[in-house]
């Protein structure tokens, strides 16, 4: 079968169009009954799969985008709550254990959360554990200076535990004054000194704010 | 509406349904004939005569969706005369890749009836 070359002309037209990502240039077609015409609006069909098959994958990739996006924001917020994990370890004392590196953006949110804590329970103590951090910047000690000046100033006494050999030759290399804040070696020891300052200032007798006499 | 649907009967009286097409074709137009030759439904295993105009296009989708339909009837007579849509429906036809598809088309509405009725008596003699 002889196929006129303006036939053949046309379809390359298409194929070089799609090629190049554009799927919108049909192969014209006559209304004439031959073989070759099978081809030609084969070809059209196949150029519109295409349009339909680029539509489902833009939708596709658009739903991922957003579910991607949906869970940066859940992961961030339970980052956010994990990064924060503020324990009340006796009425008015509140303890953090922090984990991991800590930049500006985390002792940042980790001084709002605290300070909301503190003056929500009206804490007049606060540990703040360092055992899990094994670098301090500058910066962020800077900012955790920054938040035991704060608690002082709302009359909550800051305690730090956990300080590494490490940390602790970082924040001598960077000329803190020691006796700004009172350093423990554990939790347990901060939470024995808290008690016992607690102890001394309650008036003789008096029982321990969640004790309970017996009635009877 | 791409398909108008009717009741007919051939010349020595069997049944069929009837399709005057034209237009753009569309899924849901494929899911409205296909309700009428389902199982349950009164063309199913029948005898289909589909008219098709020239002109008439069938979207990506109902053209996958066709070729499904095989064995909801007995004989379907496409009567058309554009070159171009039977260049169409050949090309759907490919698709089938089954050999079971009891689909003819004609030029003229006398020969598919003729057509159809050969599979009217098969069936009353089967």
């Amino acid at each position: 079968m002889a196929v006129d070359t303006l036939r053949i002309e046309r379809i390359l037209r298409s194929l070089i169009a799609a090629a190049e990502g554009n799927y919108e240039v049909r192969v014209p077609l006559d209304d004439v009954e031959d073989e070759f015409l099978e081809v030609e609006v084969g070809v059209n069909f196949l150029l519109e799969e295409l349009v339909l098959r680029r539509t489902e994958n833009q939708t596709q990739h658009e739903a991922l985008v957003a579910r991607g996006e949906q869970l940066a924001v859940k992961s961030a917020a339970l980052v956010a709550a994990l990064s924060t994990p503020i324990i009340t370890v006796w009425p008015g004392v509140l303890a953090l254990p922090l984990i991991g590196p800590i930049d500006n953006e985390r002792a940042s949110n980790i001084s709002a959360t605290l300070l909301a804590r503190v003056s929500s329970e009206r804490a007049t103590h606060v540990i703040l554990d360092l055992t899990g951090v094994e670098k301090v910047s500058t910066a962020t000690l800077s900012s955790l200076l920054r938040l035991v000046r704060s608690l002082r100033l709302i009359g909550t006494a800051c305690l730090i535990t956990g300080i590494s050999a490490e940390a602790a030759r970082q924040i001598v290399g960077l000329g803190v004054d020691p006796t700004q804040f009172k350093t423990l070696g554990r939790v347990s020891d901060a939470l024995a000194l808290v008690l016992s300052e607690k102890q001394s200032k309650r008036p003789s007798g008096a029982a321990h704010p969640n004790y309970r006499a017996d009635p009877s | 509406m791409p398909f108008v649907f009717s009741d007919a009967t051939t010349p020595s009286g069997n049944p069929y349904l009837r399709i005057e097409t034209s237009g753009h074709v569309t899924l849901a137009d494929g899911h409205a004939f296909a309700a009428l030759i389902a199982p349950g439904a009164p063309h199913h295993r029948g005898l289909v005569l589909s008219q098709v105009a020239k002109g008439t296009e069938y979207s990506p989708d109902v053209r996958r969706y066709f070729p499904t339909l095989n064995e909801h009837f007995a004989a379907l007579a496409v009567v058309v005369t554009s070159p171009i849509v039977r260049a169409a429906i050949n090309l759907m036809l490919r698709f089938t890749r089954s050999g079971d598809a009891v689909l003819r088309m004609f030029t003229s509405e006398r020969e598919a009836l003729a057509w159809l009725e050969s599979h009217g008596q098969a069936r009353r003699s089967a």
